[in-house]
């Protein structure tokens, strides 16, 4: 086999070995490569800050463990953002979650930040967690409909939602003023778009993993979805926004290895495809 | 017309009118439909949990393929049914120590790993598939390289313009082929209930298709 086949046919192992050194090294040796700022997440950035005083707004948990590696460091910067102007503007915020894992993973964040010791937020009053909502869409266009009946316990301390002053005018999606939805799949966008988009106008900006974001394109442009902050690039960018960077910060010279090696790769193979054609050819 | 298909039709119109019309004794028994419905989606998980059970154990029974994997999963998903089970007088429940350690040492790092396994794919088959064997493989290999390449801040803080080109890319044959596909599944959507509907659909009542 001449090299132009072999650098045609490189075996499948040494390319995962590639990619784990290429991952690996800059987790130990950090480059601290400079990072421009998108406009997704300058987007995103600036539509949480523009959020009107005494609004009400849900942050959907729509993801598991497996979404966590790229979804979970923009969960925690929007939790951070959120929680830092609920007092100063008078956010409500509802934590809940479609996809059974989202309130473990919830748990995992307020085991890293207690809301209430950094800023001051009360529990029950400033922001509630309400679990899983089983049922998927439908379960979406119940819980547009009668809130408290969908879930007449919350999360965090199981008692009922009438001990909570956050809860008390707090009834169907007619009451809320935007939702955020970190997810990665189904139920997702298009299910809270026909449950709570299209009949009672609530707006929604939405955080997703990054094989997601081409599916994303059409309801960004019809202005069904208001913002988009799509994958761990993204979210670094946003931590850089907040002056707080976190874990998509930490992990952004290694998603840049990695597409540098996917580049190369690709080089390499269609360099050897076209030097070996010419070498048929002539 | 034949009981189940009545049924399926009355249920059908029961979510649709309320989205068009609002009459007050529709919207109510609307949502008690719905109610009743999270009520049968929960009882599934039930039927989820026996059929895996069934699976498994006539593997692990007759000795097939893979069968210790079975005996792992077995294994835990006893394990953590029983220690998540919703009694707190007991010291049960996802919120005690056992359940949040097997939370987060066990399924989450696995969860984590079968996500990041994605990475070693993608790269491959990347490397296979991004070749310009002619105009369409290489107008797939310009942009798919450009996309991946905007992505990555080593590239985007000394060749900037890449950031253009992919939110170009994005916002214009992206979105338009996205539309396409989303109003092409739309209508099918609409002939399939329609059909449903009319009884011309059958598969769901397991009665084997058209007639």
């Amino acid at each position: 086999m001449s090299i132009l086949d072999k650098m045609q046919r490189i075996d499948r192992r040494y390319i995962y070995l590639a990619a784990w050194i290429f991952v690996l090294f800059p987790l130990y040796y950090p480059l601290g490569l400079p990072v421009p700022i998108g406009r997704e997440s300058k987007a995103w950035y600036n539509y949480i800050e523009a959020i009107p005083d005494d609004s009400v707004i849900i942050v959907s948990m729509d993801y598991g463990v497996s979404g966590m590696p790229e979804l979970y460091p923009m969960t925690v910067a929007t939790m951070h953002h959120l929680w830092d102007n609920c007092l100063e503007r008078n956010w409500k915020i509802i934590v809940l979650a479609f996809w059974n894992q989202g309130p473990l993973v919830f748990d995992t964040l307020l085991s890293q930040i207690d809301p209430a010791a950094k800023y001051n937020v009360v529990y029950g009053e400033d922001w509630v967690e309400l679990g899983w909502v089983p049922g998927s869409e439908t379960g979406m266009a119940a819980l547009a409909t009668d809130m408290w009946g969908q879930t007449p316990r919350d999360y965090l301390e199981d008692r009922p939602l009438s001990e909570y002053p956050i809860m008390a005018d707090i009834r169907t999606a007619e009451d809320v003023d935007l939702v955020i939805s970190i997810e990665t799949g189904t139920p997702g966008l298009p299910e809270w778009l026909r449950q709570w988009n299209d009949p009672f106008g609530v707006p929604f900006i939405v955080g997703c993993i990054g094989v997601s974001v081409p599916g994303m394109a059409p309801y960004l442009a019809s202005g069904q979805l208001s913002a988009l902050l799509p994958g761990l690039t993204a979210s670094g960018e946003y931590e850089l926004l907040l002056s707080r960077p976190g874990l998509a910060v930490a992990g952004l010279d290694a998603v840049s290895m990695s597409h540098l090696l996917v580049v190369l790769l690709v080089l390499i193979g269609n360099v050897a495809y076209f030097a070996s054609r010419g070498k048929e050819a002539s | 017309m034949e009981i189940p298909i009545l049924i399926t039709a009355f249920c059908t119109l029961l979510q649709v009118i309320p989205y068009y019309l609002n009459i007050p004794v529709i919207d109510s028994a609307s949502a008690t439909m719905r109610e009743w419905m999270l009520l049968v989606v929960n009882m599934a998980v039930f039927v989820g949990v026996i059929s895996l059970g069934q699976v498994h154990g006539k593997r692990i029974q007759r000795r097939g393929e893979n069968w210790p994997f079975s005996v792992v999963l077995m294994v835990f998903m006893v394990l953590m049914a029983i220690v998540g089970f919703p009694l707190e007088s007991l010291g049960l429940g996802f919120k005690n120590a056992q359940y949040l350690f097997m939370f987060n040492n066990i399924l989450n790092p696995l969860g984590g790993t079968m996500y990041s396994i994605l990475a070693f794919f993608i790269t491959s088959a990347a490397y296979r598939a991004f070749r310009a064997r002619n105009w369409e493989a290489a107008f797939v290999l310009v942009s798919g390289t450009i996309v991946v390449m905007s992505n990555a801040p080593l590239f985007t803080s000394s060749l900037p313009f890449l950031i253009t080109w992919k939110d170009w890319i994005f916002d214009v044959p992206n979105t338009a082929t996205g539309r396409g596909v989303m109003i092409g599944a739309a209508l099918g959507a609409i002939a399939l209930a329609v059909r449903v509907l009319m009884g011309i659909e059958r598969g769901y009542l397991r009665g084997g298709g058209e007639e």
